[in-house]
Order: C-alpha cells, then sequence, then structure tokens
C-alpha cells in the first residue's frame, strides 16, 4: 500500500514567526493571498532576486530553506509592503523575523561588521555608524562630513546643544540593561566567532 | 483629528541628529518655544537603538528594555508624551510601548533585567505608555498648531518650489495612526502651506523609501543608491528648488550622496535638503547657521540663503525700526 507521509507539523515555521518576539499581536500572515501587492512596490524586489511574496509562500509552506536564501538580505525596511498589503500581513516584518532565524542559526557573518554600533551604544549611550562605513560615505560624500564629524561639539554648542554622550550614571544603567538582557554577550560572541 | 499634545513632552533626541544634522534639533526647539508647547529634552535618555536594530544587530528584548528605560526617564518628571525627530525612533519606540503592553511574558522579562540591574524604579507597569496616544512625530505637534506657526512668518518662500519626502518609518510602519495620508502623504505638505508656500503635491516616486535601507547602504551601495537616484530624477523633471525631509538618516541619504549620485548619472542636481522643522524655522526668520545649522550639510544651502538675503535685510531693518 502507498502512504503519503505526511509532516509532523506543517506549520512549524509560520508557527515560529508568530511566535517570535518581533511579530506584531496582528500580523495578518495567515491571511496572505498571494495577491503580489507586496512585490509590486518594493524597491528590493525590482533590483534584487528578494521577492516579498515568494518568502511569504515558502513561509506558508514551511520551505525552512527560505531562512538561508541570500535574497532576504535585500529587504529595504522600508515597509512599503506593509503599508499596501489588503490581508494585513507585513512581509516586512517577516523579513526581520526570518533574519534573526539566520543569525541564531549561526549567520553571524551578517552582523560582524556592524558591530561597533553596538560598542559606541554600549559605550556612550547612543550608536553610531561603524568607522569603516562612515569612511566609505566619506569617499562618496567628501572630506567635508570628516570636518563635521571631528567638529561636531562645537558645532553643537554653537547651536545651544550640549553633549550628546550621556552623563556616567546613565551609561552604567545602559551597561546593565544590556548585560542582563544578553545583547553583552550576543556583541562578544559574534566578536569571539569572527577570530 | 488625531490630538497631541502641548506640554508634558519629552523631546526625544536622535543619534543622527546629534551628530550629523544638529540643526533639526536647534530649529525644533526655536519652534516649539515660540508655539507654547512645553517639552524638555533629558541627558539620560539614551539613542532608541534603531540603527542597529535594522542592521540586525539589536534584539527586540534589548531594544524594547532600552526604550522602557526612557520612558522612565519621561515619565519620572512628568513628561510621559515622546515626541520624536526622527521617524525611525518613532516606529521603534510605538513597536517597544506595544510589546511592553501586549505581551506579558516580554513585560516580566524587561521587568526582571530592571530588577537585575538594579534599576527597581524603572520597572514597567502596563499602560504607563500608549502606543497611539503618548508617542508622536514632531510634524504631528507642528501640523496641529500650524496656525500659530503661520502667524509667526516673517519670510516669503513662495517663490521656491517645494516638494516633500514622507519618510517610511512614519507613514508606513504604523500606517493607521499616520495623518494627512500614507500612500498619498501630504503631512508635510500641509505643514508648508502653513508657512505660505504651496508644495508641487503628487510627483512619481512621492511615497517610496530614500533608498538607505539600513545596510543596503553600506553592504550593497549600487542598489541602495539606485533608489535614491531615481528619486532624485524625478524631483528634477518636476523642477524641484527644496526637497522637506522628516527624519535625519532620509536627509543624509539625500544630502550627503547627492553630488556622487549625480557624478554617477552624468548630470547635475540642484536640490537643497531641508528638513521641515529648518524649514519652517526659515520662514520665521532663524539665522541659517546659528539655529539652522546649514553649516553640517553636503549640498550648500548657502545659495539658496543668498538668494532670500534681500528678505532677511527688510526683516532685520523693521525689527532695528
Amino acid at each position: 500500500m502507498r502512504t503519503i507521509k505526511l509532516k509532523k507539523d506543517p506549520l512549524k515555521l509560520l508557527n515560529d514567526v508568530l511566535k517570535h518576539l518581533k511579530a506584531s499581536p496582528d500580523l495578518g500572515i495567515f491571511k496572505c493571498v498571494q495577491c503580489g501587492m507586496c512585490s509590486s512596490v518594493c524597491p528590493a524586489a525590482k533590483r534584487t532576486d528578494y521577492d516579498p511574496r515568494e518568502m511569504l509562500r515558502r513561509v506558508l509552506q514551511d520551505d525552512e530553506t527560505v531562512v538561508e536564501d541570500e535574497s532576504i538580505w535585500y529587504c529595504f525596511s522600508c515597509y512599503t509592503c506593509n503599508s499596501v498589503c489588503p490581508s494585513g500581513n507585513n512581509a516586512c516584518e517577516v523579513n526581520q523575523i526570518l533574519r534573526q532565524m539566520a543569525i541564531d542559526k549561526g549567520d553571524i557573518q551578517k552582523i560582524e561588521s556592524f558591530t561597533p554600533y553596538g560598542d559606541s551604544f554600549i559605550n556612550k549611550g547612543v550608536g553610531s555608524i561603524p568607522d569603516k562605513y562612515y569612511d566609505d560615505m566619506v569617499k562618496d560624500a567628501g572630506s567635508n562630513c570628516m570636518d563635521i564629524k571631528r567638529d561636531i561639539q562645537n558645532i553643537r554648542s554653537d547651536l545651544g546643544l550640549g553633549s550628546y554622550i550621556l552623563p556616567d550614571d546613565s551609561i552604567k544603567e545602559i551597561d546593565s540593561i544590556l548585560k542582563n538582557s544578553g545583547f553583552i554577550g550576543r556583541i562578544e560572541m559574534v566578536k569571539r566567532c569572527n577570530k | 483629528m488625531k490630538l497631541t499634545p502641548e506640554k508634558n513632552i519629552l523631546l526625544f533626541k536622535s543619534c543622527l541628529i546629534n551628530v550629523e544634522y544638529p540643526g533639526v534639533e536647534s530649529s525644533t526647539k526655536y519652534i516649539l518655544d515660540r508655539i507654547g508647547v512645553e517639552y524638555v529634552v533629558d541627558d539620560r535618555q539614551s539613542c532608541c537603538t534603531g540603527l542597529g536594530y535594522y542592521f540586525d544587530l539589536f534584539d527586540q528584548l534589548s531594544t524594547t528594555a532600552i526604550a522602557a528605560r526612557n520612558f522612565k526617564i519621561g515619565s519620572e518628571t512628568g513628561h510621559s508624551n515622546i515626541v520624536t525627530m526622527c521617524a525611525t525612533c518613532y516606529a521603534i519606540l510605538k513597536k517597544s510601548a506595544e510589546i511592553l503592553n501586549e505581551n506579558s511574558e516580554a513585560r516580566n522579562k524587561i521587568n526582571d533585567i530592571m530588577v537585575k540591574s538594579g534599576l527597581e524604579n524603572m520597572e514597567y507597569h502596563q499602560g504607563d505608555v500608549d502606543p497611539a496616544e503618548n508617542i508622536f512625530h514632531v510634524a504631528e505637534i507642528f501640523f496641529n498648531k500650524r496656525d500659530e506657526i503661520s502667524k509667526l512668518v516673517k519670510v516669503d518662500l513662495s517663490d521656491l518650489r517645494v516638494a516633500t519626502h514622507h519618510a517610511c518609518h512614519y507613514c508606513k510602519v504604523f500606517y493607521k495612526d499616520a495623518i494627512k495620508g500614507v500612500r498619498d502623504p501630504n503631512l508635510l505638505d500641509g505643514l508648508v502651506a502653513s508657512v505660505g508656500v504651496e508644495t508641487i503635491g503628487w510627483y512619481d516616486h512621492k511615497k517610496v523609501t530614500c533608498g538607505s535601507g539600513f545596510r543596503q547602504r553600506f553592504i550593497n551601495k549600487e542598489i541602495s543608491l539606485d533608489v535614491t537616484g531615481e528619486k532624485l530624477q524625478s524631483l528634477k523633471d518636476n523642477h524641484v528648488d527644496v526637497l522637506i525631509h522628516m527624519c535625519p538618516n532620509c536627509q543624509m541619504q539625500f544630502d550627503r550622496y547627492q553630488p556622487c549620485i549625480a557624478e554617477k548619472l552624468e548630470t547635475e542636481f540642484d536640490i537643497f535638503h531641508l528638513n521641515i522643522a529648518q524649514f519652517i524655522a526659515l520662514a520665521m526668520g532663524a539665522d541659517p547657521y546659528s539655529v539652522l545649522g546649514i553649516q553640517t550639510h553636503t549640498v550648500s544651502v548657502a545659495p539658496l540663503i543668498k538668494q532670500l538675503k534681500s528678505k532677511y535685510e527688510e526683516i532685520n531693518s523693521e525689527q532695528t525700526k
């Protein structure tokens, strides 16, 4: 007799997405009708292999390989898909959840170059664009940006603004919160793995 | 009409305004001080984590815990209304408030984090902050006070061709809370009208992203700048002089990269980039350097100021009379 083996839990990926802390309470992924509005307005779909409708189809069909698909890393986080979805779904949010799943599975290369943002947040209470990327911007935008960066405290004081770096007590509070939330551990892990 | 607060406001500092366009903050304060809105800026308030969040570096729990701390800093001094100058701060904080109110497991985890960190006073109680009634973008505050803004206009800017760029994270994340349209956004157009200037209204690409895409600008720069270039071309086709912004990240994308995009496309773009607060302050006669802070812009705003110089001189001579 021929038997068809059913998946034990054919909605596993979908439920994992819905259970994720990032998932909005009204995330309408079950209501997706595959109409393609999301893909039609997506700036990444226009230019790359990323296709939000296809990504959602794969989540609905429990295709876990979508998590490893490079194309999910092209989303612009512009939420245009969200704003036009007739079903109350949010492809942009689903994308962010899949990316976190990819990182949790070990694809930390995707965030390694951004760890200096985390260091700046921990040390100053304010995040900043990593130097490597800031230097890229200076190459494109001209050295004027670097002059602004160097002179920023003077410029701010001319505008009647104080220092933007937090007081020491606040930095200590943030350090404790980020230690206990696991963020500092996450950053250290990424740096360790990269060595 | 969406109600917006006029007092008890924590004006929420933004990382990119801090170091890229601090003139947005000084212009915002300049306006708020003149339209009778009570607010504070608090040194202890940290950045919202937004860039890190969209670099996929910050996890949701950490971002939400940081938001809980910032909410408490506001309420501690009686300033529980959070008003942001950046669209990403706006959406990040709304998302965090939603989680803190609706997800008791996450709320308990965050409260445990506070206790473990010796910050029992920072525990969050359900409903402390309402994402729709306590968190706003400053453009919304200006919009509901636009009649007062109109009365303070001193410089006639009506000769300029102005277009608007509505930040995605204001319009499209919590689209039900956005005022004056999402698919055809007009919040900034309404504000520009309040200082006596009619915008060009709808244009092709009006609601398209700036192209920054957070990681895309740095990892896939060609794709990112292609989006920006397309929008700049559309603005050029419409002979736009000034593009109005409401988010420092968008402003950076256009202002910092406009010259190199023009070079790449073998064209010229003569478009000035101003935040809505800078534009309103300009119309109110504020100093371009000590209030608007145009010295940090890549696309020099000096030619625009020069063009308006005679109008400024008129105001100054009237004021000295």
